[in-house]
């Protein structure tokens, strides 16, 4: 009797040790996740109105003067504000549309977001304080807690703030830009939809000084049964050459090629060699 | 008898529970933050980078090595591919010259690096799937040993294929065979005497080597992680056509990036 009491209570101790207990906790986050609108022509910001001047974003005219301008150039076939020719970060919180899965790990310090081809988004959520040192980045610094709202032991959403950011920014590739003072702060509450846990929301709200109040859009994201990777490195992908003031395209077998119709070569007098 | 009948019921019924797939009960310690334990990214550590490294090259792959480490003492890139942000790939990624963190789940382990993509690692014990394109870390698949029959796993070993290219082993440009078909096995445990040091022994099988090629990686665990936001970005006044460099004047003109340099072709353009 006495060593089966104690086989028991050391069988206790092990299934009572932390990973298991705390794995469970939480909600079924762990998955692959898509934006199920990305890739159909333009990635909106507010996923229920179109992109760029159709968004109605809360601008202040100054930066909505931006905006414009920006859609203007896009127009005429620049980049306006977007700089994703450039292969600059998206940063916040224009990676959390997702134009790319993205996975979700738990563990109970941090929350992961690991995308395909951007820097692993971590959030803190060991109650750590802002830190004073941490350099500006484009991702920023995110701090989390999870909330247990039904107070059924068990954890619902993950509440995240991020701040500490560098620029240039924008929501969206139209170029609805963010305050070039880069003191935005993104509040994010992430939650599995109560008719189908196959769907993850997150309500974002953006409080930045290019805004007249804050800014709250309700993206959704699918979880993907059959996850799938691809290595897509922006380099590798971006086909834009800039040559001084010119731009110009690289084709698929690696020449220089013009982007409009008529655009003169590069110059090229300092070269002595003969072209290949 | 029958209270003990019940006991050992409950026994089971816990030793079930505590057998479940629960992480820090059944994987080593891995999860972690990760640095290299030497300097620099000599393919081989326990060897000086370049020739030295005693690569067991094919004669026509030694000479690509040769010609690489004469352009890289001209001032150029030779087969280091890393200005024009071309992914260093599988294994030069194992080197870890930034740090690496490792997250365990029971049919994937991931490898987050700070200047790469996450690298996967299947343990489902799934083929690779047919469509899988290649690409520079290659498909990796992976299974963990139980090496002391214990319980819990110690070893991690990992094979990984379906590559593209080009890569090379390290920054001087220590080729890889632009077949492509290189294989990379991996094994991976922590150090017996210190398990804050993890060591990867890594055997490279490629048509370059005249034999399998392996060297062992020691990384350090970090219990203070800091990281760093990278984006490869690609250096001012660079100008990449494909894979070829340039430079960019002051006046914006492009121009040679070496004596000699042929210029770019400009098929495309009607004027000229």
């Amino acid at each position: 009797m006495h060593k089966t009491t104690g086989l028991l209570m050391a069988l206790l101790i092990v299934a009572g040790a932390p990973a298991l207990g705390a794995e469970m906790k939480y909600p079924d986050f762990e998955a692959q996740w898509r934006n199920p609108t990305a890739g159909r022509g333009g990635n909106p910001w507010d996923t229920t109105k179109p992109m760029g001047l159709g968004q109605e974003p809360p601008l202040t005219p100054e930066y909505q003067a931006i905006f414009e301008a920006s859609v203007r150039e896009q127009k005429k076939g620049g980049q306006g504000n977007s700089r994703g020719s450039t292969c600059i970060l998206p940063g916040m919180p224009k990676v959390m549309n997702f134009s790319e899965p993205m996975e979700i790990i738990i563990r109970p310090h941090i929350t992961y977001f690991v995308p395909m081809r951007y820097p692993t988004r971590r959030i803190y959520t060991d109650g750590r304080a802002w830190a004073k040192d941490e350099q500006p980045t484009f991702g920023g610094t995110s701090i989390g807690r999870w909330i247990d709202l039904d107070g059924d032991g068990r954890y619902d959403a993950l509440e995240v703030e991020t701040r500490n950011f560098k620029g240039p920014r924008v929501f969206e590739s139209s170029g609805l830009p963010l305050h070039a003072d880069n003191q935005t702060v993104v509040k994010e509450h992430i939650y599995l939809d109560n008719n189908d846990k196959n769907v993850l929301h997150d309500e974002i709200t953006t409080i930045d000084h290019a805004l007249t109040r804050p800014w709250t859009v309700d993206r959704t994201y699918l979880r993907e049964p059959i996850p799938y990777w691809m290595e897509k490195n922006c380099y590798e992908a971006n086909q834009h050459v800039l040559i001084g003031a010119e731009e110009y395209f690289v084709s698929a077998d690696g020449k220089l090629m013009p982007v409009r119709s008529g655009q003169p070569p590069p110059d090229l007098s300092y070269f002595s060699e003969p072209r290949r | 008898m029958p209270a003990r009948s019940a006991l050992t019921a409950i026994a089971l019924a816990v030793a079930m529970l505590a057998l479940a797939p629960a992480i820090a009960q059944t994987y080593p310690d891995f999860e972690s933050q990760w640095r290299s334990g030497g300097d620099g990214d000599a393919w081989d550590p326990a060897k000086p980078a370049g020739l030295a490294q005693q690569a067991p090259l094919t004669a026509e792959y030694q000479a690509i090595f040769e010609a690489s480490l004469k352009d890289q003492a001209a001032g150029r890139r030779g087969n280091n591919y890393r200005s024009s942000c071309v992914l260093d790939g599988m294994p030069r990624l194992m080197s870890l010259t930034a740090p690496m963190e490792i997250l365990i789940q029971p049919g994937l382990t991931f490898f987050i690096f700070q200047e790469a993509f996450a690298r996967r690692i299947h343990t489902d014990g799934k083929p690779m799937p047919d469509s899988e394109p290649p690409s520079f870390q290659g498909y990796s698949t992976g299974r963990w040993i139980d090496a002391h029959g214990d319980g819990r796993y110690d070893v991690f070993e990992i094979e990984t294929r379906n590559f593209k290219g080009p890569r090379a082993m390290d920054s001087t440009g220590l080729p890889l065979h632009k077949d492509n078909e290189t294989v990379v096995r991996e094994r991976l445990y922590l150090d017996k005497t210190n398990t804050d040091r993890l060591h990867n022994e890594i055997t490279t099988i490629d048509h370059a080597f005249t034999r399998p090629w392996t060297v062992t990686k020691t990384y350090v665990r970090e219990r203070n992680p800091r990281w760093r936001e990278y984006n490869c970005q690609i250096a001012p006044g660079a100008v990449f056509i494909g894979l070829d460099e340039y430079r960019l004047s002051p006046d914006g003109k492009l121009k040679p990036l070496y004596e000699g340099q042929p210029p770019p072709d400009l098929g495309y353009f009607k004027q000229r």
